[in-house]
């Protein structure tokens, strides 16, 4: 086995080991950590298919960006965010991926006994393939109008989201009697003290 | 070693890989004792002097004092993921040791994408940080790993911005192709006059962001947070943490050394070398530590203030400054 098609297998290993816990991980948490490890693992697999700009873009955007958001979104729903029980709905999607994954399974099984006839060769690559002027060039000239079109978009999502978060100013509540101090000290401090009497205010 | 061998990517890579990462592991180790003697001269102190000469011996006794310590894994925390967290920080802190070009010759792996690749990098540190406060299930350690992601995200975009300053003067990603550009052109934080500067100054604030160094180390404050992340952890594996940090400064050293001071090349037409590029770093690597001495530790609204009102507008403007110096030179030249 050479160097080359060790780091395949490795690379790949990692990816479907991550993979499979992203989907059968009961803790979100350590869904999360299995999609980091597979979207890693990718990365590698394009710098071996000499694609160095896709890996550190998949880097930085799935992995510096998009599980980040998970991650924000888990910490925000708390610790105790599992799945819980399984609703009955989820038993269709649940039958319809078991089909799915024989389909697949069953077509490659198949692809592996039978083949597709003769292979067809592949022209060698060229030098600058996947290097970041031929990205560049493919997006910036063959594809501007829908690249921009694209971060016009993002653009008005993110605006979006902003607008929708921030609440509406909130008229202002008028002041509470009495000074800042004295409200703070107002309630009962202790537990034992809710159901006591608060002392009158003509008393003190 | 037959030159030959050294010619495959991959013998390539693991030689150099093993060497710039034994030195590396070294000067951070003794960094630490250097820092300590710093910080002490600056107290009024003398700092460690007990263990050798000096106390130059202090980092070996320090491993050794770690390496007895009791390994305690919280009852509560989730074992796997509390003992994945330390190896990994080291791991991303190295990842990016890979494309510094040291001198032409030594560097691990030249990829013409380097600069997204030391990018790449920082941004998956957070993600030990964050695994280990979740996994200590501590309510501290916790704060400090949200604390970490908001700040490592947030101080991304500063650090790309600044990074794309370099890019755009050089027209190429590959950062032994940005020094070649220096050696002819001159460094990057003395050209074009202005720009260059505030670009490498945000990006060395936003790398002490990323690396969690003072002032900007709230994940883990210990006046507010105890030790923050590392709570929970004991003997080598907060050792590891503590190594990454400032592993992770000293390669942030390298890599502004190389983007913005010209690398390998000396300064004055004094010809260039191995030795340039180590004296700046070691150089840069000494500024972190007078700030870290200095200065206070922001405050959580500050750091993130700090980061979008003034960083980031600052950057883009940057980068468009660069944009236009190059269209500019370009229109000169033809």
């Amino acid at each position: 086995m050479s160097v080359g098609s060790l780091f395949f297998s490795v690379c790949a290993l990692v990816a479907l080991v991550g993979a499979v816990s992203t989907v059968a991980a009961k803790n979100p948490i350590r869904s999360a950590v299995g999609l980091l490890a597979t979207i890693v693992a990718i990365a590698a697999l394009f710098l071996k298919l000499a694609a160095q700009f896709l890996a550190a873009i998949q880097l930085i955007v799935y992995a510096g960006a998009v599980v980040v958001l998970f991650v924000f979104v888990i910490m925000l729903l708390g610790p105790d965010a599992t799945t819980g029980e399984r609703p009955a709905r989820l038993r269709l999607s649940r039958w319809g991926g078991a089909v799915l994954l024989a389909a697949i399974t069953g077509a490659a099984l198949f692809v592996m006994r039978k083949g597709f006839g003769p292979l067809v060769p592949l022209g060698p690559v060229r030098a600058d393939f996947g290097s970041t002027e031929a990205v560049g060039g493919l997006v910036f000239r063959g594809g501007l109008v829908p690249f921009e079109i694209a971060t016009a978009l993002l653009i008005v999502a993110v605006v979006g989201a902003i607008a929708v978060a921030r609440s509406k100013p909130q008229p202002k509540k008028p002041r509470a009697e009495g000074h800042e101090t004295r409200r703070l000290f107002a309630g009962p401090l202790h537990p034992r003290d809710a159901e006591r009497p608060l002392p009158k205010e003509s008393a003190r | 070693m037959p030159t030959e061998l050294l010619k495959n990517p991959y013998v390539h890579g693991a030689v150099y890989g093993v060497v710039i990462v034994t030195v590396l592991m070294t000067i951070t180790a003794w960094s630490i004792w250097f820092e300590r003697k710093f910080a002490g001269r600056m107290q009024s102190r003398v700092g460690p002097t007990l263990v050798g000469p000096f106390g130059l011996l202090q980092p070996l006794a320090d491993a050794v004092k770690l390496l007895q310590k009791e390994d305690i894994v919280p009852a509560s925390a989730d074992r796997a993921l509390f003992n994945l967290a330390p190896p990994l920080t080291v791991l991303f802190a190295l990842g990016t040791a890979a494309v510094i070009p040291f001198s032409p010759e030594v560097i691990a792996a030249d990829l013409d994408v380097g600069v997204l690749w030391v990018l790449a990098m920082g941004g998956l540190t957070v993600f030990p940080v964050w695994i280990a406060g979740w996994a200590s299930n501590n309510k501290y350690a916790l704060l400090g790993g949200m604390r970490s992601v908001a700040q490592g995200i947030s101080y991304e975009i500063p650090l790309v911005l600044a990074a794309l300053v370099p890019v755009t003067l050089a027209g190429s990603m590959s950062i032994s192709d940005i020094v070649r550009y220096q050696e002819k052109n001159g460094w990057v934080v003395g050209m074009p006059p202005g720009p260059g500067i505030l670009a490498f100054l945000i990006f060395f604030l936003a790398s002490l962001a990323e690396a969690n160094r003072i002032p900007f180390d709230i994940p883990e404050a210990e006046s507010e947070l105890i030790a923050g992340v590392t709570t929970e952890y004991t003997g080598m594996k907060f050792g590891l943490f503590y190594l990454a940090e400032y592993l992770h400064t000293l390669i942030v050293a390298a890599v502004g050394a190389a983007l913005f001071f010209g690398g390998w090349a000396g300064p004055f037409g004094l010809g260039s070398g191995l030795h340039w590029m180590v004296g700046k770093t070691l150089l840069l690597f000494f500024g972190v530590f007078w700030v870290r001495w200095t200065f206070l530790r922001f405050r959580a609204d500050q750091l993130m203030s700090l980061c979008w009102k003034y960083l980031v507008p600052a950057g883009l403007v940057l980068v468009m400054l660069s944009a236009f110096w190059v269209h500019y030179k370009a229109g000169t030249r033809g």
